[in-house]
């Protein structure tokens, strides 16, 4: 007999394996959700986030996940983000059609940069080391100023006294010897008086006649000449000794500036610059500033970068095998995942910020409208006023989004700033106000911020010197006001922190450190004095022998000029007019 | 396994339809290929248990398969995108997608769809290779077999009283 080709016991067990199925999935739902839900979380945070339990109800459809934990990729240790739970009532009616669409979720007890007490997370896309956030620049260990010891200054510094000594004698030298040059062709009293004796003779006396008058003009003119070529070389000689007074001088102020400009030099050595004492600020506060802004950035931080990698497949990382799901979403068609309203209770200490949301998702394209978020606390017990909302939308060109807040009276009391071996410091108590808007256009953020702490107490030990002295500088402070800079990739956030520590610690620290150098830099100046006393005595006695010898010579001078103006012409003539004629 | 190979021959020494048999290896390499968890492959299991296929050729396909799929899934990753990104295609993607019945079926997933067209394309090759086997053998290789010293041996073997214990 032929058999039949349908096989009918064949439905029954197809039958009985779907509802199998069926009874296993219905059974195991909760486990099955919980392992898909920190399988896909954890492949969108590039770590791993573990979820202690889940629930579903069917109606209304809701999901309830408690005590959920990412991993912070790039600091295993700790978890990026954590939550007591989450609850999330999901539309059954667009499930159906593939899309997620949230009516209402509700996420309470949201934290931080928490320690993860379970060890170590797993991390399935390390983030390379230039992603890794630079906040401060360094650690204490690393801070390179140091206070050096005087006489290590004076060794790098190199005194210049004695080199200007050196070079101010060569100098001093050299204009004598060219000064004794001058003074040899000089005329001596004795031609002096030789020239006018030669010229009485020539002007006065007896005259013999118009071949006389001749006879003297001739010899008139030459002794002229040689009181013209006498003449110029006091002229010489004279110029010489300005010059030589001008060196001379010069050199000698140089000298005795010497000591005086050496100790302004060891001075200027214990001036420590800010790149000197890198950005104190920084090291102070760059830790607690990026805890601070990791809940101002929260939205940017953990929200974007995941729905940005949810919306593009190519930065989750494949796993081999597994294919990828596109997506063929019309224009006009609904966000395949929509998160209608949100509430996020954000706890910052004990207290607890509510946040909330609307339209949360990752194709705002579609929807038209960014994903917008508010959080409002007033006279709570950490500030008198916090007001932040912002807006998010994923766009082909990648994140817009912008934010603002401000913060006023927020009271501080024993945080703690630094605990390393090198220096602890904590804020005792503080006021802090804070206001500041970040805009994000095409992944790049551009934000700046202001926290100005007033009523500051500091308490801070060091354990080197210029920790210790750092230490110092802190407890004196009274306000500080801080000039945050955000930028870079949403990804990669940087923080810049300024302030005036710097250059208050910079001063602080120089006082201190030319106090205890004074003493030393006075017995310098001393000894570098006393050589430059010493050395200017016969330095100073030429510049005494050119000043006088400057007089003698314009004396000189004066006496050949007389000398010149004499005329043979006028008064030989009126002698021999009064011979002529009796008169 | 054994047991899966004394059935395995028994199905080919049989009077079972050489069809039948082809078929139970396309509907399983079909299951193998493809991603399992997808809707598409209740239907391959739903034809394998209501039409009369060999089963345990059908297990035996789905097993090699599966193994074949590992090796295989980057290229029907690269050909489903392929087919995915197809222009002229989009218009029709996009419809199927806005469908329950298309994001129930995952038509979208890349290996799926590779894997998927793939396999229909070479289930009439494959069917027609097996009935091809399965006539030779009947026709030459299973006299020629049973002359041989080594199959006298097993012949003589546990896994022979299993196969005949099967046969009844």
């Amino acid at each position: 007999m032929k058999r039949s080709i349908i096989r009918w016991p064949g439905l029954a067990a197809f039958a009985a394996i779907v509802g199998l199925l069926v009874i296993v999935s219905w059974l195991f739902l909760d486990a099955i959700l919980k392992v898909t839900l920190e399988y896909g979380l954890g492949r969108l945070n590039g770590a791993e986030v573990t979820i202690q339990k889940v629930e579903h109800k069917w109606s209304p459809l809701t999901l309830t996940a408690y005590d959920v934990q990412a991993t912070d990729p790039a600091k295993p240790s700790h978890n990026q983000v954590q939550l007591e739970k989450f609850s999330a009532d999901v539309s059954a009616a667009e499930l159906l059609l593939g899309r997620i669409h949230i009516e209402q979720l509700d996420v309470v007890g949201v934290r931080v940069d928490q320690a993860r007490k379970q060890g170590e997370g797993e991390v399935y896309v390390a983030p390379s080391k230039e992603d890794i956030k630079e906040w401060a620049s360094g650690s204490w260990e690393q801070l390179k100023v140091s206070l050096p010891s005087t006489d290590e200054i004076v060794q790098q510094v190199g005194l210049q006294t004695e080199q200007i000594l050196t070079e101010a004698e060569t100098q001093i030298e050299q204009q004598r010897e060219q000064f004794e040059q001058a003074k040899a062709a000089l005329p001596t009293k004795e031609t002096l008086q030789q020239y006018q004796q030669q010229v009485k003779a020539i002007t006065e006396g007896k005259v013999e006649g118009l071949g006389d008058i001749a006879a003297r003009k001739e010899k008139l003119d030459n002794v002229k000449a040689a009181i013209r070529q006498d003449k110029e070389a006091i002229q010489k000689f004279r110029q010489q000794l300005s010059e030589s007074a001008d060196v001379v001088k010069t050199q000698i102020a140089r000298v005795k500036e010497a000591p005086e400009n050496d100790i302004n030099r060891i001075r200027n050595f214990f001036q420590l610059n800010e790149s000197g004492l890198q950005n104190i600020t920084g090291l102070l506060l760059g830790d607690k500033a990026r805890q601070w802004s990791e809940y101002l950035l929260l939205a940017y931080e953990q929200l974007a970068p995941m729905l940005a990698r949810s919306a593009n497949t190519e930065t989750v990382e494949k796993v081999r095998g597994e294919g990828e799901s596109l997506s063929f979403v019309e224009d006009d068609a609904p966000p395949e995942f929509w998160i209608k309203q949100a509430r996020t209770e954000v706890m910052i200490g004990d207290t607890a910020v509510n946040i909330d949301w609307q339209n949360i998702t990752h194709q705002h394209d579609l929807l038209g409208q960014p994903t917008t978020y508010q959080a409002r606390v007033d006279n709570g017990d950490l500030w008198q006023a916090f007001n932040l909302d912002g807006e998010l939308s994923l766009l082909p060109s990648g994140i817009d989004a912008k934010q603002q807040w401000q913060l006023k009276g927020a009271n501080v009391k024993n945080l703690g700033l630094s605990d390393s071996s090198e220096l602890t410091a904590a804020i005792t108590s503080a006021l802090i106000d804070s206001d500041g808007r970040v805009l994000v256009r095409g992944n790049q953020l551009d934000g700046e911020a202001i926290i100005r702490m007033l009523d500051l107490a500091v308490t801070a030990q060091g354990s080197s010197k210029i920790t210790n002295a750092i230490a110092q500088a802190l407890a004196q402070l009274k306000r500080l006001d801080i000039n945050t800079k955000v930028g870079g990739d949403i990804l990669n956030p940087k923080l810049n922190l300024n302030s005036d520590l710097d250059q208050q610690l910079g001063k602080l620290l120089s006082q201190t450190a030319m106090a205890e150098a004074q003493t030393k830099l006075d017995d310098i100046k001393s000894e570098l004095s006393g050589k430059v006393e010493n050395q200017l005595g016969p330095k100073n006695q030429l510049l005494e022998d050119i000043t006088q010898l400057n007089g003698q010579a314009e004396s000189f001078d004066q006496q050949l000029e007389e000398l010149l103006k004499a005329k043979i012409e006028d008064s030989l003539k009126d002698k021999l007019k009064d011979r002529l004629f009796g008169s | 396994m054994l047991t899966l190979l004394a059935k395995l021959l028994k199905a080919l020494n049989s009077e079972t339809s050489p069809w039948a048999l082809a078929m139970a290896m396309v509907l399983g390499m079909i299951l193998g290929l493809t991603p399992l968890w997808r809707v598409h492959n209740l239907i391959i299991l739903l034809a394998a248990l209501i039409f009369r296929v060999n089963l345990t050729l059908f297990l035996i396909s789905f097993g090699v398969f599966s193994g074949l799929a590992y090796l295989l899934d980057p290229l029907f990753h690269e050909w489903g995108l392929a087919i995915l990104q197809a222009d002229s295609w989009q218009g029709i993607y996009e419809a199927i997608y806005a469908t329950a019945a298309g994001r129930v079926s995952q038509f979208y997933h890349t290996i799926t769809m590779g894997s998927l067209v793939f396999s229909l394309l070479i289930s009439p090759v494959i069917a027609a290779l097996t009935y091809f086997v399965v006539v030779n053998y009947r026709k030459h290789i299973q006299q020629t077999l049973l002359k041989l010293k080594i199959v006298q041996v097993i012949r003589g073997s546990r896994f022979w009283q299993l196969y005949m214990d099967l046969r009844g």
